[in-house]
């Protein structure tokens, strides 16, 4: 029983940096119509940038996240330019593929710049776990949850609070109309971009910090993570990005201490298909049926 | 006074519009009629900016609309109803609304239209909160009218404002395009419903297959006729 209660609290940790992904992904999804692999790739660029801070400059962890973010964000627009904007309407398989492309060429130039496998990363708070009767808080667990909670209670007021939001959700909504309505579509498409890779960014960040390394798999980690989360979620809803990304954190973290770690990934796609197979909406899918078929 | 001169548009290869020219002119209803497939849509979307034209101009009260983006084109008055309503589903007709003054800044003006747009249409204030996905389609079509409204419009188009909906609702709509007229919005509007088009029109037009071919003022051609061209076509009609 301690066991259940422990492992349900660190899932629900390492799930919140899950739900950020997916909360960005979903950005991406319900904007675009389109899914971009290159996601959790432009995701590791940042990550490697914040290395690269980190190693030459021996900068502090405000500062290498601000790298991560920034890194993030501008990979994220490059990807945009060069996979989404060209492509005509309906060409959502060749976004698609050519994000595939971009995947490769953005993991590529990581190798390119720091060769070997695996670099150091700066932890983000070190010190004793908290104690709370038998159950153990790690203090960058803690720092996770909060961050990625607090964003993403941000992103819920940006979309549903500013006119910048009332545009995102017009064009989620129906571009077309979008259009009509007078919102500069061409526009906001690349800033959504950006901003829905920043905050995979910061889950990039957060992920990075506690394990305390990168690798150029970083990139399909993380696209994996956030596809998984969203799906289960439910494609196009902020809170159902995060609750899918939670519910994944906790299933991981209980089978991995019940079956291993092979067994976690095996489970994490099981759950995935089975939510494709009964319930395609998600937990709280706010995209209907129909216009996810239409995507 | 709104005015499409040679107009041509096309998707990929296949041209929709083959060269139209037609004059709005200010304070009025002017009605499209014309078969499926004829180009009615296309030109309204050409009109709206969503569609770029291969040639002519588009001018409103002189000024040229052709090439500006749909955003500019609804800022210089000009607002579509779409064909099919489009509302934005998972948005309360409330936020419906305020997409609709999109590029207003005038937050007062916004809210006094909004309450409006409640007095004119009060089954949208009763539905206010509600999401616009789940109104039925007289409703929609109601908060497609007053969101496209909420910009202002000096030129309000409409592409079919009765497809779907019972006689009742129909009857409805048209009492409604003809009071805003009455309070000095220019109406152009697309009907596949000749009969009610020209009972509230002051003039018409009639498009077949990417060209205009008749026009003229209700009355100047026998209704049977004109219904006969605008769903049959003149080719068909004629041989
Ligand atoms: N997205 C598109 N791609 C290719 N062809 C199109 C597209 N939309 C319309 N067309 C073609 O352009 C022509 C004009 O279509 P349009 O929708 O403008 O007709 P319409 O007069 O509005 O018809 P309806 O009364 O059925 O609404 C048709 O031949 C149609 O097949
Ligand atoms: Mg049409």
């Amino acid at each position: 029983m301690v066991d259940l209660v422990q492992n349900t609290i660190d899932g629900l940790m390492i799930g919140s940096s899950y739900g950020l992904l997916a909360l960005g992904f979903t950005l991406i999804f319900g904007v675009m119509r389109r899914l971009n692999l290159s996601y959790g790739p432009s995701v590791m660029i940042g990550g490697y940038l914040g290395t690269v801070v980190y190693l030459q400059f021996g900068a502090g962890p405000l500062t290498v996240a601000a790298a991560v973010v920034v890194g993030a964000a501008v990979a994220g627009i490059y990807v945009e330019r060069l996979c989404f904007a060209p492509m005509k309407a309906g060409a959502a398989i060749a976004s698609m593929v050519s994000s595939f492309a971009i995947w490769m060429q953005l993991e590529q130039a990581a190798i390119l710049v720091l060769p070997r496998h695996t670099y150091a990363f700066p932890p983000l708070a070190t010190g004793a776990p908290i104690e709370l009767g038998p159950f153990a808080i790690r203090v960058d667990h803690l720092v996770m949850l909060g961050s990625a909670l607090g964003l993403a209670a941000a992103v819920q007021l940006v979309l549903y609070r500013t006119r910048f939001g009332l545009a995102l959700r017009a064009i989620i909504g129906n571009p077309v109309a979008a259009h009509l309505v007078g919102v500069d579509v061409r526009m906001v498409m690349p800033l959504a971009f950006a901003g829905a890779s920043a905050i995979g960014g910061v889950a990039g960040f957060l992920v990075l910090a506690v394990d305390q390394q990168i690798t150029p798999m970083f990139g399909m980690w993380a696209t994996l993570k956030g596809l998984i989360a969203m799906m289960i979620g439910g494609l196009g809803s902020v809170p159902g990005a995060v609750l899918g990304g939670l519910l994944l954190g906790v299933i991981e973290a209980q089978s991995q201490w019940y079956f291993g770690p092979q067994i976690r990934d095996l489970v994490a796609y099981f759950v995935l298909f089975a939510f494709l197979a009964i319930r395609p909406r998600g937990l709280v899918g706010s995209m209907s049926e129909a216009s996810t078929q239409k995507a | 006074m709104f005015e499409v001169s040679d107009i041509v548009a096309a998707y990929g290869k296949i041209e929709a519009l083959k060269g139209v020219s037609l004059k709005v002119e200010s304070g009025r209803i002017t009605c499209l009629l014309g078969p499926n497939g004829a180009g009615k849509t296309t030109l309204m979307m050409t009109i709206a900016g969503i569609l770029q034209p291969r040639r002519g101009s588009i001018r409103l009260e002189g000024a040229e609309l052709a090439g500006l983006s749909p955003a500019r084109i609804v800022s210089r008055g000009v607002a579509l109803v779409p064909e099919n309503r489009l509302v934005f589903p998972e948005m309360s007709v409330r936020e419906n609304l305020l997409a609709g003054a999109y590029q207003r800044r005038d937050r007062a003006g916004i809210d006094s239209d909004i309450e409006r747009m409640y007095a004119r249409f009060p089954r949208l204030k009763e539905r206010r909160d509600q999401m616009a996905g789940t109104l039925s389609g007289g409703e929609q079509q109601m908060l497609a009218v007053a969101r496209a409204l909420m910009s202002r419009p000096r030129l309000l188009l409409m592409d079919e404002p009765s497809l779907g909906l019972a006689p009742l609702i129909v009857a409805e709509i048209f009492d409604i395009i003809a009071e805003l007229n009455r309070d000095g919005t220019t109406i152009f509007l697309v009907e596949q419903n000749a009969h009610m088009a020209l009972k509230v029109a002051h003039q018409f037009f009639l498009m077949e297959q990417g060209r205009i071919t008749f026009s003229g003022t209700p009355g100047q051609l026998a209704e049977d006729e004109v219904i006969q061209r605008a769903y049959l076509g003149t080719r068909r009609a004629v041989g």
